[in-house]
């Protein structure tokens, strides 16, 4: 309960949902737009967060380059998935994309001697032989650099997760006004125009499959930045950040904010992190009745839940309109 | 000779499982257009009531069993009626009915692993006895799961085949707005659907927690991937298809494990073989092995 007044706390809450606001708004890209119903998101952020946390750790590569390297690994990824599976109709494409990323929490979770396995990034071979496997030396001092000058501002109170939060909803905001400047793009318009219909657009003699392919891409590229400070986020990794539950996070997110514009995305990601951070404070009756384990199946229960109430009562979303909404 | 039999007799009981579960899903889907992502943990609930009533209430395992069955269709027609009824009425598209069903698949999942904790459990049934056929071992249970599902399935296929309410289902899922018009009962359809969905989730559960010995309360979202996988495979909506998928899904991922082939793959990569199975067909037929033409959605 003490927790529940300090700052502290939700200041980390903060920083954790401009970390999912960025990976939502890499599904915004992909549904809002193409109308692309990809479920399979979170295996963008497995794929950049590793190869970089492999790259730095085991190769003795720059972080920064790392990054970029893991970034474009996503992009691959993404390229991948779309390439083989974008083709199919929409349902098909949903169960085949959850699977993409369940198969790369899979090779993740069994390849031991290369990625860590199930014990995470702290088990990646390091480069030279008993040092200790990080990936945030390079970080740290950036990230303490930035604490620094916070310190000015808010004296003691400035921490690690102050730093993290300005940097991490930073990047957000130069994300959305790109994407939003893309949304306004000839681009976005054909992709659009294929959420709504293949035929005629294919009449113009654009090719879909190439549009939707691009906006699968990027919206890759947006999940592969979401890893990179997940990864940071928390020093070290582990093959169960990556659950399916983490795409549907995203999703959720995505529908608080009515999907096919991006300007609620902020506000839903920061309601969405403190939905999220909240529960942990349920203590009160009826919850009292459970210990703090069983608590904690309760949270998800509750994200179910706002799913489903979502869903029925306002598809649209919380700041969506309801004549833009789009429910194919 | 003696690894290929033993290989092909996990993939026929494996294989079976697979596609009484998938029958489930397929079904569903080709009636109401849904995908239920929720069906995995209906697997999960119905081996844990199994447990429960076996274990806790020293019922006879067949009598569990089938209280299970019926829980699992109690359950299914709840939500009918509570929720995919209601989504139905405002028209709701395809990503408000996988968020639905995701929502419902979270709420299942931690309720099971609420009341029965993280702990592995196993049904008491003896899974010692076993049987050798031409070298190969083939435990008891696991024969008992291969010869009930595969009766399971004979009894659906012929329901669908025959009985009017399966012609009634077929109809409608070829073309609700014609079946209506034409006088089908859609919610008697739609209450059948759930009800063997319901049963068959559950018996799937039950027989999949037979043949691992042990399981969590992830043993269905586990399974989940591989059961999509053989839905799609034969052709998503199609319920002969779905059990085939099954059969060929099961058998494939047992092989890929055999030595004798380029000394087989790591068994904890089998779920991989699953997928990489189902997009080299969907790459080359992309409507599935049994499909006509893509469906567009």
């Amino acid at each position: 309960m003490i927790a529940f007044i300090q700052p502290g706390f939700w200041v980390f809450v903060l920083a954790m949902a401009g970390i999912y606001g960025i990976f939502s708004l890499g599904l915004q890209v992909q549904y809002g737009v193409g109308g692309i119903l990809n479920f399979g998101h979170v295996g963008t952020m497995a794929l950049s967060s590793y190869t970089m946390a492999i790259l730095v750790i085991s190769y003795g590569v720059n972080f920064w380059i790392a990054s970029l390297c893991g970034v474009a690994v996503a992009a691959l990824g993404g390229a991948f998935l779309g390439l083989t599976t974008l083709r199919l109709s929409g349902d098909y494409f949903s169960i085949v994309s959850i699977a993409f990323s369940e198969i790369v929490r899979y090779v993740i979770f069994n390849s031991d001697g290369f990625t860590g396995g199930s014990q995470g990034s702290l088990n990646i071979p390091a480069k030279v032989e008993g040092d200790y496997p990080t990936y945030t030396n390079t970080w740290e001092p950036f990230i303490g650099w930035v604490k620094d000058r916070l310190a000015v501002i808010f004296g003691d109170n400035a921490d690690r997760d102050m730093a993290m939060a300005l940097i991490v909803w930073i990047t957000l905001g130069i994300l959305l006004i790109i994407v939003g400047r893309i949304e306004r793009m000839p681009w976005a318009r054909v992709l659009r125009a294929t959420r709504e219909d293949d035929d005629v657009p294919a009449a113009l003699g654009k090719n879909v499959f190439q549009f939707r392919l691009q906006a699968v891409i990027l919206g890759s590229v947006i999940g592969g930045i979401a890893g990179i400070y997940w990864a940071l986020q928390f020093s070290l990794l582990s093959p169960d950040d990556f659950l399916t539950i983490v795409t549907f996070y995203g999703w959720m997110i995505l529908i608080l904010s009515g999907a096919p514009k991006v300007k609620g995305l902020p506000i839903a990601a920061i309601f969405f992190g403190f939905l999220y951070g909240g529960t942990r404070f349920f203590t009160f009756w009826p919850f009292s009745i459970l210990d703090s384990s069983q608590r904690a199946y309760i949270r998800i229960m509750i994200i179910g839940l706002v799913l489903i109430f979502l869903m029925l009562k306002r598809p649209q979303g919380l700041f969506g309109k309801r004549e833009e909404m789009v429910l194919e | 000779m003696t690894d290929f039999i033993q290989l092909l007799f996990n993939g026929l009981v494996e294989g079976s499982i697979f596609g009484i579960a998938a029958l489930g899903i397929s079904l569903v889907y080709s009636v109401l257009r849904l995908v239920n992502f929720a069906a995995g943990d209906f697997l999960t609930l119905g081996a844990f009531t199994t447990f429960f009533f076996t274990t806790s209430i020293k019922f006879p395992f067949v009598v569990a069993v089938v209280i299970s069955m019926v829980l699992g269709v109690a359950l299914s027609l709840i939500l009918e009626f509570i929720l995919w009824r209601k989504l139905r009425k405002i028209r709701a598209g395809t990503l408000a009915l996988f968020l639905v069903a995701t929502g419902v698949a979270f709420i299942v999942r931690q309720s099971i692993a609420m009341l029965f904790g993280s702990d592995s459990r196993r049904f008491e049934i003896d899974q010692i006895k076993s049987f050798e056929f031409f070298g190969a071992i083939i435990p008891q249970a696991q024969l008992i799961v291969l010869v009930c599902s595969s009766i399971a399935i004979t009894a659906i296929a012929i329901f669908i085949k025959k009985a009017s309410i399966g012609k009634d289902m077929r109809a409608y899922s070829d073309n609700p707005s014609l079946a209506a018009v034409s006088g089908i009962n859609v919610n008697r359809v739609i209450i059948a659907t759930w009800i063997i969905s319901g049963t068959f989730g559950a018996l799937a559960g039950v027989f999949q927690g037979t043949v691992q010995g042990q399981f969590t309360n992830a043993m269905g979202l586990d399974l989940l991937l591989s059961i999509l996988a053989a839905v799609v495979l034969g052709t998503i909506g199609d319920a002969y298809g779905a059990l085939i998928g099954g059969f060929v899904l099961g058998i494939v991922m047992e092989l890929s494990t055999w030595d004798a082939l380029l000394g087989g793959i790591p068994s904890t990569y089998k779920p991989v073989v699953a997928f990489v199975v189902l997009v080299i067909v969907l790459l080359f037929k992309p409507e599935g092995i049994f499909g006509v033409k893509a469906r567009k959605i």
